[in-house]
């Protein structure tokens, strides 16, 4: 039975049904709802957990990674700020190669300050060695959230799910939250090889010198893109399980027909579903869905675009000084190859600007004409800032 | 020749006493660090869990693959030990395990850039040993200054020159800032008492709760000295009320090792070449040993150290030696 | 070749595969060194071994450490000036140890439980020593010949065995009762005993050097010096010894209303106390050297043992120090007076001390007797031959007389300032050289191990302790025999023994063991080849000397491995 839910509160009830042994809670806009729904499922007796409320994002990466070091399922959330604060945990979570989950309510991050929505604070850590799912609906982030602690578990890599805040975190949606049943059959208890134990005293975290250095970093790489595979079974599993598939790596709609293609991550997804069903003249088009951003699905991309001309990269971050994130990305993985479409690289919604439904004709008028630039943030209105700075 | 017919290897594991860290880790000769973190985890047990903060207690142990830690044990980051404790407690916790779990970490990683996590973690009153070893500098990147380092001391960031006669702002009084966070008890150690270490790590792990120790240990390289007189150094740094042996249990002084005899400053200043400049033909030498002796008396008086008779030894954790060491081989 | 683990976690203790014994530039090494008892010893005995037995509960054992140097512990413990305890490192932070109570208490031990001696009969093929005298001296060789596994027969003119133990020491410094017991235990670890047997009258030099392997002479120093004032010397003169033996054999001596004693050595100081015991009302003993005292350099003091001296004061004996005497004052042949001055030991150009009178310091002593006690000599009866017309035997340090291969010489015969334990020491060595003449083998001389000094002991792990002090009998109890000094309990001597700082020895405090930042020292139920109970492991050791300056006796040091 669907119930409309707050996207915050089917997070928390998500994450409830993992069976977390430890939640570590750090409050940061918009991912406070998420917290407080947790600690009043512990209040009430709903959910059985240490529940620590730690005293910065710092320190609840830590504390989830001591825990699951420790050989007990964890979890935390953060945003913004507290993504980049904990960065540094984030990389050593990865290179130790703990299994973790952890949503990032996606928020732009300051300076300046801002406390809406974009992805720039998950891009940002993009290189920590994170698995990274992008969540189009709430009803996605829930599956999703279980899914991770499975791929996790199985890959022994940390799992970030991306949820833009906000827009998803504080909307309410018609959400079908699974049983506990389900999820029990679907996840099993805490698994780890490596748990401490005095009865196998390893040491983790040593000292690697430039001699086995970068042995390590091929591994964690490999796993990475090996981790390919466990996301796709991890869904197709749930879907058997649920009836919902989140799209695996990434998933195609639209027409199969278009030459132009727009991809995109996040609920802003949502946003162009709509729009390719109200300006239906603005197209064809076909809208690629990325959900998988790390690893990046360079195959299933090159696929979903065979037969493009030309391909929409919409995304709500930019590397300064560079351009886009996944514009360049999705360049590079047409590098040298004679399939590779005309790629229009985009920033939109940054900082919370709202992303309305006539982007759609927009950008496919862009396509049409494109200015030349290899990026541009689209919603820019350049007539904002004096002429030394546009 | 061979002195023994046991094997050397096999007469190790027979040793009576748990050996929580083993021979072969690459500490300086003379490193107190090494020697509290032996002495701390000996008197442990094998139940525990460590969490290492960086610095160099956690490189001179784990150049992978290898690993002198005969205890779990997991090292992260710099700042981090209190809150990976905090995870590791609250996780042991759940699953219902009874094994302890403590935090360690240098002045550099406690006092400084790990206070916020270590706060943090007393105030959640997490059931966590956290052990400080103070050689009172950031040793491991080079012998920086940190805000454990005494006032006058030359380091690195805090040289002697023209303009200055080393460190010129006073050591953190930590434990009195442990101690504001009412936990059940924290407490200040030197590796110069081996027993009393044993005694305090004992104390601390039986009590349900956070529990904080700080140790001072001798750097012989970030001091100057010789790894040979480790002991003495730090010796004269309790005898001399520079580095009291106290206990606080909620906040309130329950305990302290007796000076009866104390020690000039000077005796145990003039042993470590990061304090030669104050014996030095020097106007501003004479006013820093002053300070120096002035605080050390501070001590004497504040924590009422003023013992009675002869000599500075505490009759419960003396390490006045007994024979006898032979009963227990 | 090692293949990465996940996360590069690292197993437990496979840092055992690095030896850092690699970075060492000197190594510990356990270095059993001379305690300072040891070495000023004259007998040879080591203090802190048997002091450390004692500290173990092994009382019996401790016994055997002193007997195989030395067979007369109750004796000594009695008797002997102790230099140990002068020597003593533990004296220069509070007292020394009390180590003539303890090797009082266990000669008293081994009386009382009959402990056997540590030597077995010799074989009665084994070579036949001859040994005349049965003083410390003779007595010491002979059993030292019989642990060698000699066979001894022992000669002394006397009925009973021990010599000046005997005849020249008063009960109240050596009870009879435990020289008797003593003496009779030693006697039968297997010797042949003929008293009454007196050499140059019952048998000759020529006889023994005929029917033994080799001879042993501890025949003392029987002959008093002459003395007299000017070419003066009154009548009836008696020396101090005979008068002291006098009183030990029949209890009582010719008692004067006053009396003074010339000398300044154990025979005068022990003659005054008994003619004070006798009833003599003023005893005064004259000397030109010193009391004892901490800036009295050794060369000027009386040789009397300074706790004898310091008894005899307290029973009202009367001594003054830096006197001579310049001349008698006689009525007819009989003394009424002396003419003191003031007389000293001053060094001269050539680095001698000459002793001196200062011209008017006189003074007048009235005293109705004069007895010198100025030192003894060997009595020339029956080793005319060997003595030559020298005062004592000429020896070297084994006691091989000079000239005379096969006779050896021991205690106040060889001369010396002799002392009891000096003469049980001669007896040991002697024993050796004889051993050595006979066997035909080496001898070899055992440098004294270099004694370690106060200064390498590690102050910080002893704490202040006062000595347990013998109780010492009230002067008004001091009436005739009675045995002035008293006996520690097994108890005192055990907690004595606590106090030994064990200089130079490992007494397990296990501070080497604890410190060691790199686990390698270990400690071990066995005893390792050097006798203690903790190895190096050099595979770790990286040589930072922390076991070294930390170990409270000085047992460790660094040596170089460059």
């Amino acid at each position: 039975m669907p119930q409309m839910l707050e996207g915050s509160q089917a997070l928390a009830r998500a994450v409830a049904l993992c069976r977390p042994q430890v939640v570590a809670a750090y409050p940061i806009t918009p991912q406070t709802h998420i917290v407080e729904n947790i600690s009043k499922l512990v209040a009430d007796g709903k959910l059985h957990c240490e529940l620590i409320s730690v005293e910065s994002e710092f320190s609840a990466a830590s504390v989830v990674l001591g825990a699951a070091a420790a050989g007990s399922r964890a979890y935390t959330a953060s945003s913004s700020q507290g993504i980049l604060l904990m960065s540094e945990v984030l990389y050593s979570i990865a290179g130790l190669r703990i299994p973790l989950v952890l949503t990032c309510a996606n928020r732009a991050v300051g300076a300046p300050l801002s406390i809406w929505n974009d992805q720039q604070d998950s891009m940002a850590v993009r290189d920590a060695g994170w698995i990274q799912i992008y969540c189009a609906d709430n009803q996605e982030a829930v599956d999703a959230t279980i899914q991770a602690y499975r791929i996790a578990e199985r890959t022994e890599l940390p799992v970030m799910i991306c949820v833009d805040g906000f827009v998803l975190t504080h909307t309410l949606e018609q959400i079908e939250m699974p049983s506990q049943e389900q999820v029990d059959g679907f996840l099993p208890d805490f698994q780890f090889s490596r748990a401490l134990n005095p009865a196998n005293p390893i040491s983790i975290g040593t000292l690697v010198s430039p001699d086995y250095f970068s042995e390590v970093r091929h591994s964690h790489h490999q796993a990475l893109l090996n981790a390919q595979v466990e996301i796709q079974s991890a869904d197709a599993d749930w879907a058997a399980v649920s009836g919902r598939s989140g799209g695996g790596l990434l998933s195609v709609e639209g027409d199969p027909a278009a030459k132009v293609g727009i991809l995109s991550l996040g609920s802003v997804i949502g946003t162009l579903r709509d729009a390719l069903g109200e300006y239906p003249d603005a197209g064809p088009a076909k809208l690629i869905k990325l959900r998988t951003f790390r690893p990046f699905p360079e195959e299933a991309l090159r696929e979903a675009c065979a037969g493009l001309t030309d391909l929409v990269v919409l995304e709500r971050a930019l590397s300064p000084g560079s351009g886009g994130i996944i514009g360049t990305e999705v360049r590079a993985a047409f590098a040298g190859r004679s399939d590779m479409p005309r790629v229009h690289n985009f920033a939109v919604g940054l900082g919370g600007r709202d992303i309305p439904l006539d982007i759609y004709p927009r950008l496919m008028a862009a396509v049409k004409s494109p200015s030349g630039a290899s990026f541009a943030i689209f919603d820019a209105n350049l007539d904002r800032l004096p002429e030394a700075d546009r | 020749m061979s002195e023994t017919t046991i094997p050397l290897s096999e007469l190790r594991r027979k040793q009576p006493r748990f050996s929580g860290l083993e021979s072969g880790h690459r500490a300086c000769l003379g490193c107190g660090q090494a020697l509290a973190a032996r002495l701390v985890t000996e008197s442990a047990g094998p139940d525990v869990m460590l969490a290492n903060a960086t610095g160099c207690l956690e490189v001179f142990t784990t150049p992978w693959p290898e690993s002198a830690w005969r205890l779990p044990w997991l090292h992260s980051l710099f700042e981090n030990a209190g809150a990976i404790a905090s995870g590791m407690e609250a996780a042991l916790k759940a699953q219902g395990k009874a094994t302890k779990v403590i935090a360690m970490g240098g002045d550099g990683s406690t006092f400084d850039i790990g206070f916020q996590a270590l706060s943090g973690m007393l105030e959640r009153n997490h059931n966590v040993l956290y052990v400080c070893y103070d050689n009172e500098a950031y040793m491991n990147t080079g012998i920086q200054r940190s805000s454990s380092t005494p006032h006058a001391a030359s380091t690195t960031t805090s040289p002697v020159g023209k303009e200055r006669m080393g460190k010129r702002h006073l050591k953190k009084d930590i434990i009195q800032i442990i101690a504001a966070h009412n936990i059940a008890y924290a407490a200040t150690a030197s590796v110069a008492y081996p027993s009393d270490i044993r005694k305090k790590v004992r104390r601390a792990l039986a009590i349900e709760g956070a529990t904080f120790l700080q140790i001072h240990a001798p750097c012989p390289l970030g001091w100057g000295h010789d790894g040979a007189v480790s002991i003495e150094v730090a010796r004269l740094a309790v005898q001399s009320g520079l580095f009291p042996l106290i206990e606080l249990e909620r906040g309130e002084l329950t305990g302290a090792m007796p000076l009866r005899t104390p020690k000039p400053v000077s005796a145990y200043l003039k042993m470590q070449q990061r304090f030669g400049h104050l014996f030095k033909n020097d106007p501003r030498a004479l006013e820093e040993l002053e300070h120096l002796q002035a605080i050390a008396d501070h001590n004497i008086e504040i924590y009422h150290l003023r013992g009675d008779g002869e000599d500075a030894l505490d009759s419960e954790g003396a390490d006045t030696v007994r024979r006898g060491g032979i009963r227990w081989a | 070749m090692a293949i990465l683990t996940r996360g590069a976690y690292a197993y437990p203790s496979t840092s055992l595969q690095y030896h850092t014994g690699t970075w060492r530039v000197q190594k510990p090494i356990h270095e059993h060194r001379a305690a300072p008892c040891h070495n000023a010893c004259p007998a040879g005995e080591d203090a802190q071994a048997y002091l450390a037995k004692i500290a173990e509960g092994r009382f019996q054992e401790a016994w055997e450490t002193i007997v195989r140097i030395n067979p007369l512990p109750a004796v000594t413990g009695r008797v002997c000036h102790h230099p140990c305890e002068k020597s003593c490192n533990r004296g220069e932070y509070d007292e020394p140890l009390a180590i003539h109570s303890a090797e009082r208490f266990l000669g008293d031990e081994a009386i009382k439980n009959n402990w056997a001696y540590p030597v077995s009969p010799p074989a009665p093929n084994a070579p036949h020593v001859a040994v005349i005298g049965a003083g410390p001296a003779g007595l010491s060789a002979a059993y030292h010949l019989i642990q060698r596994g000699h066979n001894v027969t022992l000669f002394d003119e006397l009925p009973e065995a021990g010599g000046v133990l005997r005849t020249a020491i008063p009960q109240y410094r050596l009870p009879r009762e435990v020289l008797n017991a003593e003496v009779k235990r030693l006697l039968a670890v297997g010797m042949k005993f003929e008293p009454q047997k007196r050499l140059g009258r019952d048998f000759y030099i020529e006889d023994l050097q005929r029917d033994y392997a080799a001879v042993f002479l501890g025949i003392g120093n029987r002959h008093g010096r002459e003395w007299s004032i000017d070419g003066v010397i009154p009548r009836g003169l008696r020396n101090g010894l005979e008068l002291l033996e006098e009183w030990v054999a029949l209890g009582e001596v010719p008692t004067p209303q006053s009396v003074a004693i010339v000398g300044g050595g154990n025979t005068a100081v022990d003659i005054a106390r008994v003619l004070k015991r006798a009833g003599t009302r003023e005893v005064h003993v004259i000397t030109h050297h010193a009391l004892p005292g901490v800036d009295v350099p050794p060369e000027l003091m009386m040789t009397a043992i300074p706790r004898e001296i310091s008894q005899a004061q307290d029973e009202g004996v009367i001594v003054h120090e830096f006197r001579g005497i310049r001349r008698l004052i006689l009525r007819g042949e009989k003394v009424v007076g002396l003419e003191l001055v003031h007389m000293k030991k001053v060094p001269q150009a050539n680095g001698k001390f000459e002793t001196k009178a200062f011209e008017g310091t006189e003074t007048v002593l009235h005293v109705e007797q004069v007895i010198p006690a100025i030192g003894q000599e060997v009595l020339p009866f029956g080793v005319e031959m060997l003595l030559g017309n020298q005062p004592f035997f000429k020896v070297d340090h084994w006691g091989n007389l000079e000239k005379h291969p096969g006779i050896f010489v021991g205690g106040d015969a060889r001369g010396g300032h002799g002392t009891l334990s000096g003469a049980i020491g001669d007896g040991r060595r002697a024993a050796e050289a004889i051993d050595a003449y006979i066997l035909g083998g080496n001898l070899i001389h055992h440098e004294a191990a270099q004694a370690v000094p106060y200064s390498q002991i590690n102050l910080n792990y002893f704490e202040h302790s006062t000595r347990h002090n013998s109780p010492i009998l009230p002067v008004e109890a001091r009436r005739s025999c009675e045995e002035v000094e008293g006996g520690l309990s097994q108890h005192e001597v055990f907690a004595e023994s606590q106090r030994c700082f064990s200089c130079g020895n490992c007494f397990a405090c296990d501070n080497c063991w604890t410190l060691c930042p790199d686990s390698a020292v270990l400690k071990t139920t066995e005893t390792a080849f050097d006798g203690t109970h903790y190895i190096f492991d050099y595979d770790y050791c990286k040589g930072c000397g922390l076991c070294a300056h930390e170990c409270p006796c000085s047992f460790i040091a660094m040596k170089d491995e460059l």
